[in-house]
């Protein structure tokens, strides 16, 4: 009888977890009878057993359940969301009821007429108004196969049995080594060894087999999340779309056990904080559904289960203000921090951005519970935060719980094995960057300006400290919660895969050991427990601010250095300059006879157009001469150079200042000294009266929609260094100097411009007659003379 | 009714165990010790791919810890799914006695008080039954403690 009892309940909550899902599922498409029958099948098995197995409460509630199905089936009701919730209230009550028996505690009280009630009403409900809206379910003869017909057979171990099995295979592998160490020392006989060899691969499959017995698949882990999206929905008012991928991916069964209740939390924050109501939604322009994405993957020997929403994301800025007031953090440590370091706020204890604490989520048990959680197993957890737009967590959990990646420590002549995730830098206590000092007893190691409280592995576990040749080793240690502290050891010997299994209850209360491992060398090892020992030291639990002070005005240094790009060149006179890249437009090659000289003043004919020379009069020995086009903005001029070597980056504020004419100072770029062009000075040294601003009109092109005179005219009238107007709108005023150009043959000017000169470009070299003055659209330079004659 | 006891002498007292508590009793090899730990936690053995939990019993009982050149045999025993192995200063017989397990009698010396269940008997006289359980829990109350 117990026998049959004991497979009832776990029948039962097997079916009930695989259910919930199906149900929700069910609710979205009731025209599913596939997923109606499954739950049907589900309440009709239930209400059998119980009848058997004399569990009245059982019955009734199973017999009253399966009535409402029994009409869904027979489509003389629908399967609205009052009575889904009903089932579903029905099926969490079987649960409980369900645990209270495989417990052996007396059956919890609950009012099961209530629920029963719950579904008998809204049959009425349904017969009166909801007539029209039925629609008999159309039953759908084995369409498509059934879970229950494609799932391989299974049965159930306990699981006590496998690990015993685990347990003999280890027993095999070492046996092996040993049997294969001694084979070595013996002579070599081929029979033997292949017949050794046959042995190895058997046992190394036989290992893997076992192995995967202990892994599950993550559709375990995500059975109960459609059934609690759901429920959330209907509670909060929202509505969202609930995708899950990668179920498949399988992962070690105490795994799964340990990240339900993070991805559980995660989930319930994104559905209650993170994806709004539909009229927020709306109001914010995305779409009212809200989308929520779980995905699982594998990527080497880690899990990695994402949460994606596209929600409101985490606001930071609440977040800090929150810290701010609680006296965690001062105004001015949250100025210095960065985006990263104040989303990571959200993983304090008791800090929350919601508002107001709902009865889902903000129950003071936070994200900071979350990670302790995930990284208690070895686990990572990353925020990708888009405030606004949505939040993507992302868990990295190892694939089994049983092999982390540690470093082997030697101190008071022990071993120890620590995780490595949980050291972060190890130093000789020779090394420059370390001093260590003593304060009162207390020891305080100080690498590189942080300072870190300073404790000896062996005085906290109470053994010798042996004299030793060679440097001991600090490592600075991060437990996921604590502050980094320094942990001096003997050495650091090694770095390996350890499969650690738990310690004993006994060894675990002392509160420093994390668990156990057994090398090779078959002598089993200590996992340190980097918070554990923190705690035991009575280590002060306060971050080093003053480093991260130091680092700002370091910063702030660094800051009054700032580079700028700086166009290296020789002047004609053969020193080599500097000169800021942003005031040069461009670098061009002019017909040296292009340079004159007027009123002492150095000027150079381009284009039509007289720019001032900005380094005085030169005598050019080439045809051409290389220049620099300089711009302020406002003005151009010309700077004629002997050669552009390269672009650099120089300080903003020269090294030396030392102002004489148009140098600004000396910058020193790769062990050369450099003046620098004081930009300033140059432009102040230009003539006031503006040589270029004589032809101030403007070129108005009348055929803007042109692709001939958009892309070709107008660049190349502007590069000349006219201003061009695209097409003629009706309010544009012509003023003096304005040119207006026609492309295109025929166009028409308007009468209040027809006082302005208007040249008219043809695209045949050859010109109609000798009325016409058109002129060829390529000859620049009659265009360039039609324009500057037009004008004056 | 009979009922099968290991017999061991521990601490100089010789002592019954239920066999049902027993796995086996193997001789003892490498110890690696566990600092920081109360000193009736001996430390750590492997037993082929096992690990066990060494306890030194007769520290609790003499409040000395067994000289590291005296370890012979352990037995070993799965409690709450943890694999320990109790050292005992040796062991004697595994018979079936037909009274079974007995009420104490007498004036128990206090240091036996949380151990000893009851008394059994063999040809040889009176032995206390003990459970090995409690050495490992009692083990735990005091380091908590």
């Amino acid at each position: 009888m117990d026998e049959l009892l004991q497979e009832f309940i776990s029948e039962t909550q097997e079916t009930l977890e695989a259910l919930a899902g199906e149900v929700v599922a069910w609710e979205i498409n009731p025209a599913d009878r596939d997923r109606l029958d499954a739950i049907f099948r589900f309440f009709h098995t239930v209400k059998g057993s119980c009848g058997f197995l004399n569990l009245p409460r059982f019955e009734r509630l199973s017999h009253a359940a399966e009535d409402v199905l029994s009409d869904i089936r027979a489509g003389k009701r629908a399967a609205d969301p009052a009575t889904v919730s009903a089932v579903l209230a029905i099926m969490d009550r079987i649960g409980e009821l369900t645990e209270a028996v495989a417990m052996g505690t007396a059956l919890p009280n609950g009012n099961d007429d209530f629920l029963i009630g719950q579904l008998a009403e809204r049959e009425v409900n349904a017969g009166d108004d909801a007539d029209h809206r039925l629609t008999p379910v159309p039953a759908q003869p084995a369409s498509r196969p059934t879970a229950s017909q494609v799932a391989p057979r299974t049965i159930r171990l306990p699981l006590s049995l496998i690990d015993q099995l685990m347990n003999g295979v280890s027993d095999m592998v070492l046996a092996r080594n040993e049997l294969s160490r001694k084979l070595r020392e013996r002579s070599a006989d081929p029979e033997l060894d292949s017949a050794f060899d046959r042995l190895s691969t058997c046992v190394a499959d036989m290992r893997d087999v076992i192995s995967k017995t202990r892994m599950q698949r993550v559709d375990r882990l995500f059975t109960a999340v459609p059934r609690m999206v759901r429920d959330l929905c209907r509670d909060l008012g929202k509505r969202i779309d609930l995708s899950l991928e990668g179920g498949d991916v399988e992962m070690d069964r105490e795994m799964v056990e340990m990240v339900v209740d993070p991805l559980t939390h995660i989930v319930r924050n994104s559905v209650d904080h993170g994806i709004e109501t539909p009229d927020r939604r709306r109001a914010l322009g995305k779409p009212e559904v809200g989308q929520l994405s779980l995905t699982a993957r594998q990527s080497g020997n880690q899990i990695v289960i994402e949460i994606r929403d596209d929600g409101a994301g985490i606001d930071t800025r609440r977040l800090v203000d929150k810290a701010i007031s609680a006296g965690r953090l001062t105004p001015e440590a949250a100025d210095r921090m960065s985006e990263a370091e104040k989303l990571d706020l959200i993983f304090q204890a008791g800090l929350s951005t919601a508002e107001q604490v709902t009865a889902v989520s903000g129950r003071g048990v936070g994200m900071d519970v979350v990670r302790a959680n995930v990284e208690r197993i070895g686990g990572l957890i990353a925020l990708d935060n888009h405030p606004g737009k949505g939040l993507c967590i992302t868990l990295r959990v190892p694939l089994t719980l049983t092999i982390i990646p540690g470093l082997t420590i030697q101190a008071g002549g022990l071993h120890f094995a620590i995780p490595r995730a949980a050291v972060v830098e190890i130093l000789h206590d020779n090394n420059e960057t370390l001093a260590i000092h003593e304060a009162g007893g207390a020891r305080i190691a100080t690498i590189r300006g942080v300072r870190h409280s300073m404790i000896d592995l062996e005085d906290v576990l109470g053994l010798e400290k042996p004299v030793q040749a060679i440097p001991r080793a600090i490592m600075v240690v991060r437990s996921s919660s604590g502050v980094p502290f320094a942990m001096g050891v003997s050495m650091v010997e090694n770095h390996e895969e350890l499969v650690i299994r738990p310690a004993s209850p006994l060894i675990m209360a002392s509160g420093v050991y994390a668990g156990m491992t057994l090398p090779d060398n078959g002598r089993p090892m200590l996992l340190l427990d980097a918070g554990g020992l923190a705690l035991a030291a009575q280590l002060p639990n306060i971050i080093d601010d003053q480093a991260a002070r130091a680092q700002d005005a370091r910063a702030d240094a660094q800051a009054h250095v700032e580079m700028v790009a700086a166009l290296r060149f020789e002047e004609i006179s053969g020193e080599r300059r500097l000169l800021p890249l942003s005031l040069i437009e461009r670098v061009e090659d002019l017909p040296a006879d292009s340079f004159g000289c007027s009123g002492g003043r150095a000027f150079v004919r381009l284009e039509g157009r007289i720019l001032p020379v900005a380094n005085g009069l030169h005598r050019f020995d080439t045809d051409t001469v290389t220049a620099l086009r300089l711009r302020d903005g406002v003005r151009d001029a010309c700077y004629p150079v002997a050669a552009v070597f390269d672009i650099v980056d120089m300080p903003l504020v020269p090294d030396m200042v030392a102002a004489h004419g148009m140098v600004g100072g000396v910058a020193l770029i790769d062990g050369e000294h450099l003046e620098v062009i004081d930009a300033f000075a140059l432009f102040a040294g230009l003539p006031d009266e503006q040589i270029v601003e004589r032809t101030s009109g403007r070129c108005l092109l009348a055929d803007g929609d042109d692709g001939w005179t958009r892309e070709i005219l107008a660049p190349l009238l502007r590069q000349a260094g006219h201003e061009v107007v695209l097409g003629l709108a009706h309010d544009i005023v012509a003023g003096d100097g304005d040119v207006i150009l026609c492309s295109m043959p025929g166009t028409t000017v308007a009468a209040d411009l027809a006082d302005r000169p208007i040249l008219r470009l043809r695209a045949t070299p050859r010109s109609a007659g000798p009325e016409d003055s058109s002129i060829y659209r390529y000859d620049r330079d009659a265009l360039m003379a039609a324009i500057s004659s037009a004008r004056s | 009714m009979s009922q099968l006891y290991l017999f061991a002498t521990l601490a100089g007292t010789r002592i019954a165990v239920e066999t049902g508590e027993v796995e086996a009793v193997v001789k003892l090899t490498d110890i690696s010790p566990v600092p920081g730990m109360a000193p009736h936690v001996a430390g750590l053995s492997a037993l082929r791919s096992r690990v066990l939990t060494i306890i030194d019993p007769a520290a609790l009982i003499r409040g000395m810890p067994t000289p590291s050149d005296q370890r012979g045999l352990a037995i070993i025993a799965n409690i709450a799914g943890h694999s320990y192995g109790l050292m005992v200063d040796g062991v004697t017989d595994i018979c079936a006695v037909m009274e079974g397990e007995l009420p104490l009698r007498g004036q128990l010396d206090p240091a036996w008080v949380p151990f000893a269940r009851g008394l059994v008997e063999d040809e040889h006289g009176p032995c206390l039954l003990v459970s090995l359980a409690n050495f490992v829990d009692t083990g735990s109350v005091l380091v908590a403690a």
